[in-house]
């Protein structure tokens, strides 16, 4: 909402320091968003003072003088000096208030101040008459100000030849404040000052321009309401004999302040009073909606499915019934609340004018701009509330002013179907509760002074410390009696309520199951090395085939009706696509070693389902190396064990149970390298899976290869962990450490020799450690590995003697080459 | 001569030797020679079989006395080449403690995270919790139970994400849904009072997302942490105290807060805070756009119709609520110039925080 400063200063007093009024109006809930200058600036022309007048030395009709221009003239000691002028005038006196033009302003008539000699005399500048001003009268002097005029002041600014137009954010619940009057009300409140309404006078000027011999309105024109649900009231005057043609100086001058294009008289009248009561107009070309007989017969009824109206702005709109026309009987002429039709528009060859004043549904315009994506100052008043109570006296305000400017004449009388009045609603406000409520101690005083201020009506309750307030209906928002704390709170200031804590009570502040495990693991994964990150919940619908993810194992991906754009059109699935971006991204600006995890949400649905099913998922992904080489650390390039370690170390502080890998083929994880691809489990349960990516999917990222990624799901985890692990004696008695080697085939794997060593080993065997795994064609042979363990032995109850410990191995190491086809190794 | 002279002779060289003795090694040479099994001294004492009867008690003494003294020695030396040869080995272990130490990479948080960290720490000592809700919403959680109902103007304050209902119901308006991305934590309120006992003390943190075109300072989908308090007596005065405590605590004590007027479906009387700016301190300067003050977050007293929605008597009691931008405070705090880098999840960055 654009407000002019001038044109507020006509029903209430603007307050000269505009920073000031700025930061009350933000303070009071009206946001200010920017300030416009308008109108003629004049550039360095101040208001000054002759502090001395001495006469030209060389001239007998010149004055030297010594002007006091306030800070425009600041001397070496930084103090303000006056300025010496030449000037010829002869109507001033010393202590004169005058205008003076600086070096550097421009006045009309292209006259360029500059530093000057004047017969020999210096002069810094010139003193102003009226005439040189551009601001009329004789040139007989120079312009003298009253005595109280300031010193130093803009002159533009002193005479008020600026105006400034505020920006204002008007919140949605404030349609009021949609309009001049609705804001000079509200800063009449603000600072406790008078407001005065013009629409009494304004209306009242009907009688002189109405031509009482002419027919009532009734008897031509007639008006049905269909449905009035979408229209509690609509009303039509006529103005005949009007000529079409540029708005006088004054009313485009408010139209353009008020951000709007001055297009002819009979348009600039509606824009003028909307932007100033805050009431959408619409006037049509009477003739235009006539029938053969010279009647008109105005229907405001649902657009019928499918129905074309071309709007004012030439666009031909496809309707349905949801949007409400008015219409004739033949055709529609306008969209209700939101635009008017281009064939019934007031052209430059319009005689008779007939204009709507009326009101519509808030759903109805709302929905009818959102699905034709059109908004306009009509619909956004319509879809916040406009009053209908004021119709008749703004129409009446509307219809005096377009006669007077257009040199019409207005038909006696106004059509109307008036279905529903708003009653204005009845509260009671408690006085010791709203100070409770807010923890203050706002007086009575005050609080009726803001609420007559705004408009309400305010008398004493049942009681000494109630008030019965009655609210004004153009301000729908104050439905309760909450509503009206908001008002007083508002304008008393947020500032000077004491600022305080809720009572301490008995409540802690505790961590949830869910959340501690979160803590822990994100505690985990940077220990781990891996930077944490966040990348978007919006991915392109072929991402996870790019990925090479098997789409039917995940769900059906949840749709977006209005993405961002194609590639953000869905949510989703995993968090991988994401991670491998981001891969991609540091690669390919020189980062080589990448370490990063994200937690966060994935998402799929289902035919039937309305909320979409989220599961929040932890990814990682490590590429290149954990650090670069240093003097003491050569790191080794990330292969599939740096994952599995992390989802060990996981497996570790989360004390999860029965954690085991299995291998994952091509088949059930396509996006993983065969032979470098594993499934995590705790008991029976999935965590997720780790490996390293397929070459094929890391390059449709265009990231380079090797990248080892993981996946895992947050719900299982936070169901698997266990509180903590259970107490284990430490050992007192010495353990018998023996290193055995077993030459096995490539395909026995190490966990299939650790299920045999533990349960030939039995209860002695306390650990077993792998520390070697050799390959060698000629020593361990072809298709084999040697596979070398630390085995502790230990009994919790004594000594072990070398005998047990021998008898122990003997047996295992029979047992494992017996299972295994392994061969002791020497 | 006689054998207590030997002795004394033996010892006397003994003990030379011993003085001697350069190394740990060359003095256990010495010992061996002397004490050992095989040793010179040890001989003696050997030997005291084949000393005549009257003479054993003399030379004993004197073998013993030898022995003595030269363990004694023998001691003394070593304690003194051990902590010479100790004093060496340390020189000479001497290192460029300027050199990069061993450590291992410790992971970073995002810094997102962190501000939700340190967020979530300070209301968990005011003695809230932390409760969660899901990314997607319907209609009603986002809007209607705040009190937004359908075509209601406050939802044009937001530009919403809508999610194609699979459930086969239709909206009103082309290309809307009931079902949609939640455009505010907000809605975590309703669910947080449908489902809690009272009173409540809430925060919750969260993913959220509008339509807005990723540049330097917006992003498509963001964070917010929500606060709910809803408690008997619960007052004006007490939302601005915790609010202030909050900003003073994350963005340091001299700096300044205020509350300005505004407008929330879900609360009345309803605010947003501004916190003076870091920059100029209040003088006004670009990066507050000449006001001296940013604005921070929105507040306000929880909605009675809000609360009875939700079967909350708004007689006997009521509330606060307040949701706060995470990546605008990160920025103000930290100085972040691109809100985009918080997606792009590059290492150089990251490893920053």
């Amino acid at each position: 909402m654009k407000v002019s400063l001038k044109w507020l200063n006509e029903y209430t007093e603007v307050p000269a320091d505009l920073k000031a009024f700025c930061d009350r109006l933000d303070l009071t809930g009206t946001g200010v968003e920017g300030v416009e200058t308008l109108g003629a600036t004049f550039e360095h022309v101040v208001t000054a003072q002759v502090v001395a007048k001495e006469p030209h030395p060389d001239s007998d009709h010149m004055w030297v003088c010594q002007v006091d221009v306030g800070k425009w003239n600041i001397g070496e000691n930084g103090e303000c000096e006056p300025l010496q002028i030449v000037c010829g005038a002869q109507n001033f006196n010393a202590g004169d208030h005058i205008v003076t033009a600086l070096v550097g302003a421009e006045l009309p008539g292209d006259i360029r101040i500059k530093k000057s000699k004047l017969r020999g005399v210096v002069s810094h500048g010139m003193n102003c008459s009226e005439r040189e001003l551009g601001l009329g009268g004789d040139n007989e002097g120079i312009m003298i100000l009253p005595e109280d005029a300031p010193v130093g002041m803009a002159f533009a600014e002193y005479a008020q030849l600026t105006d400034r137009v505020l920006d204002l954010e008007i919140t949605p619940n404030r349609p009021d404040c949609l309009s001049m009057v609705g804001m000079a009300r509200e800063v009449g409140a603000m600072y406790q000052q008078a407001f005065t309404d013009p629409l009494a006078e304004a209306a009242a000027k009907l009688p002189s321009v109405t031509a009482e011999d002419a027919a009532p309105v009734t008897d031509t024109v007639s008006i049905a309401v269909e449905d009035p649900e979408r229209c509690a009231r609509y009303t039509a005057r006529v103005i005949e004999n009007v000529k079409v043609g540029p708005s006088p100086d004054w009313l485009a001058e408010r139209v353009t302040a008020a951000g709007s294009r001055p297009i002819n008289n009979v348009v600039d009248v509606t824009n003028y009073i909307l932007f100033l009561y805050g009431q959408p107009l619409h006037a049509f070309d009477h003739d235009a909606l006539a029938s053969e007989d010279g009647t008109v017969s105005i229907i405001v009824r649902p657009a019928h499915e499918g129905e074309k109206l071309t709007t004012l702005d030439g666009e031909e709109r496809s309707l349905i019934p949801d949007m409400t026309v008015i219409a004739t009987p033949e055709r529609s002429v306008a969209l209700a609340g939101v635009m008017g039709g281009l064939e019934t528009e007031v052209t430059d060859a319009t005689k008779t004018v007939l204009l709507e004043t009326a009101t519509f549904s808030r759903a109805h315009t709302s929905r009818t701009s959102r699905n034709l994506g059109l908004i306009s100052e009509s619909s956004l008043r319509y879809e916040r509330g406009v009053d209908d109570v004021p119709i008749d006296e703004i129409s009446q305000a509307a219809a005096a002013l377009l006669a007077e400017v257009s040199g019409g004449s207005v038909r006696p009388g106004m059509v109307e179907v008036y279905d529903h009045r708003t009653t204005p609603v009845a509260l009671t406000f408690r006085i010791p509760r709203f100070n409770e409520f807010v923890g203050a101690d706002i007086p009575r005083d005050f609080i009726v002074d803001i609420l007559v201020r705004l408009g309400c009506e305010v008398s004493d309750g049942a009681d000494g410390d109630t008030l019965s307030v009655v609210a004004p209906t153009f301000r729908p928002d104050l439905e309760r009696e909450v509503d009206l704390y908001e008002e007083v709170l508002r304008l008393w200031g947020m500032d000077r309520i004491p600022s305080t804590l809720p009572a301490g009570r008995e409540r802690i502040g505790v961590r949830s199951h869910e959340e501690l495990t979160r803590a822990k693991l994100n505690h985990t994964l940077r220990a781990s090395g891996l930077n944490e990150t966040m990348t978007y919940s919006f991915a392109a619908p072929d991402d996870i085939v790019r990925l090479r993810m098997d789409p039917e194992s995940l769900g059906m991906a949840v749709e977006l009706l209005n993405p961002m754009n194609a590639d953000q059109s869905i949510m989703r699935q995993s968090i991988i696509p994401g991670l491998l971006k981001s891969v991609a991204y540091n690669q390919s600006h020189g980062v080589k070693n990448v370490q990063l995890y994200e937690m966060g949400t994935v998402f799929s649905t289902s035919e039937g389902r309305k909320n979409p099913k989220e599961r929040t998922k932890v990814a990682g992904v490590l590429a290149g190396a954990m650090g670069d080489a240093a003097w003491n650390a050569s790191p080794v390039r990330f292969d599939f064990f740096d994952g599995k370690g992390v989802l060990e170390s996981i497996a570790r502080e989360l004390a999860l149970p029965k954690v085991r890998f299995r291998v994952l083929e091509a088949a059930d994880a396509p996006h993983l390298q065969p032979g470098r691809a594993a499934e995590m489990l705790s008991g029976g349960t999935v965590i997720g899976w780790v490996g390293e990516l397929h070459p094929l999917a890391v390059d449709a990222f265009e990231a380079t290869a090797p990248v080892v990624a993981f996946e895992l799901d947050l719900n299982a985890l936070d169901k698997a962990t266990q509180p903590a692990r259970p107490y284990v004696d430490v050992p007192v008695f010495p353990s018998v450490d023996v290193d055995q080697a077993f030459v096995v085939d490539e395909e026995v794997t190490h966990e299939k020799l650790c299920q045999v060593m533990s349960s030939a080993g039995g209860k002695l065997l306390e650990d077993v450690r792998l520390f070697d795994v050799y390959r060698n064609d000629e020593r361990v042979g072809a298709h084999k590995k040697s596979m070398a363990y630390a085995l502790t032995y230990r009994a919790p109850d004594r000594t072990l003697t070398s005998e047990e410990v021998e008898k122990a191995h003997e047996r295992l190491v029979k047992k494992v080459c017996g299972a295994t086809g392994a061969s002791v190794r020497e | 001569m006689a054998v207590t002279d030997e002795l004394t002779a033996l010892a006397a060289e003994t003990l030379q030797r011993i003085d001697a003795a350069q190394s740990t090694a060359a003095l256990d040479e010495v010992r061996v020679a002397v004490v050992g099994k095989q040793g010179s001294l040890t001989g003696y004492l050997r030997n005291m079989g084949s000393v005549p009867k009257e003479e054993r008690a003399a030379v004993g003494k004197a073998v013993n006395q030898a022995r003595e003294q030269v363990e004694a020695a023998l001691e003394a030396r070593k304690a003194a080449l051990k902590a010479s040869e100790l004093d060496a080995a340390i020189e000479g272990a001497a290192v460029d403690i300027t050199l990069p130490g061993r450590g291992q990479q410790m992971g970073t948080r995002h810094l997102i995270n962190a501000m939700i960290d340190e967020v979530s720490e300070l209301f968990l000592g005011l003695g809230y919790s932390v409760a969660e809700g899901t990314e997607v919403e319907t209609d009603y959680y986002n809007f209607t139970a705040l009190n937004a109902p359908a075509d209601h103007p406050s939802r044009s304050m937001q530009d919403t994400f809508y999610v194609r209902d699979m459930s086969g119901d239709v909206a009103e308006v082309q290309g809307e849904s009931d079902v949609l991305l939640r455009t505010q934590t907000s809605g975590v309120q309703v669910h947080v009072m449908e489902d809690q006992e009272l009173p409540i003390y809430i925060i919750a943190p969260g993913k959220v997302y509008r339509r807005d075109v990723a540049d330097p300072s917006h992003l498509p989908q963001f964070h917010q942490v929500e606060g709910l308090v809803v408690d008997r007596g619960i007052t004006f005065g007490d939302l601005k105290g915790t609010l202030e405590l909050v900003c003073k605590q994350i963005f340091g004590p001299d700096r300044k807060t205020r509350f300005r007027a505004h407008y929330f479906p879900f609360t009345e009387p309803s605010a947003e805070v501004d916190v003076s700016c870091g920059i100029c301190h209040g003088e006004g300067c670009r990066m507050c756009k000449g006001t001296g003050w940013l604005e921070l977050l929105g507040c306000g007293m929880v909605d009675s119709n809000v609360l009875k929605m939700s079967g909350i008597d708004p007689e006997e009691y009521s509330g606060f609520a307040f949701g706060m931008g995470l990546e605008r405070m990160a920025c103000l705090k930290y100085n972040v110039p691109d809100l985009r880098m918080l997606l792009e999840g590059d290492m150089r960055f990251l490893r920053q925080f």
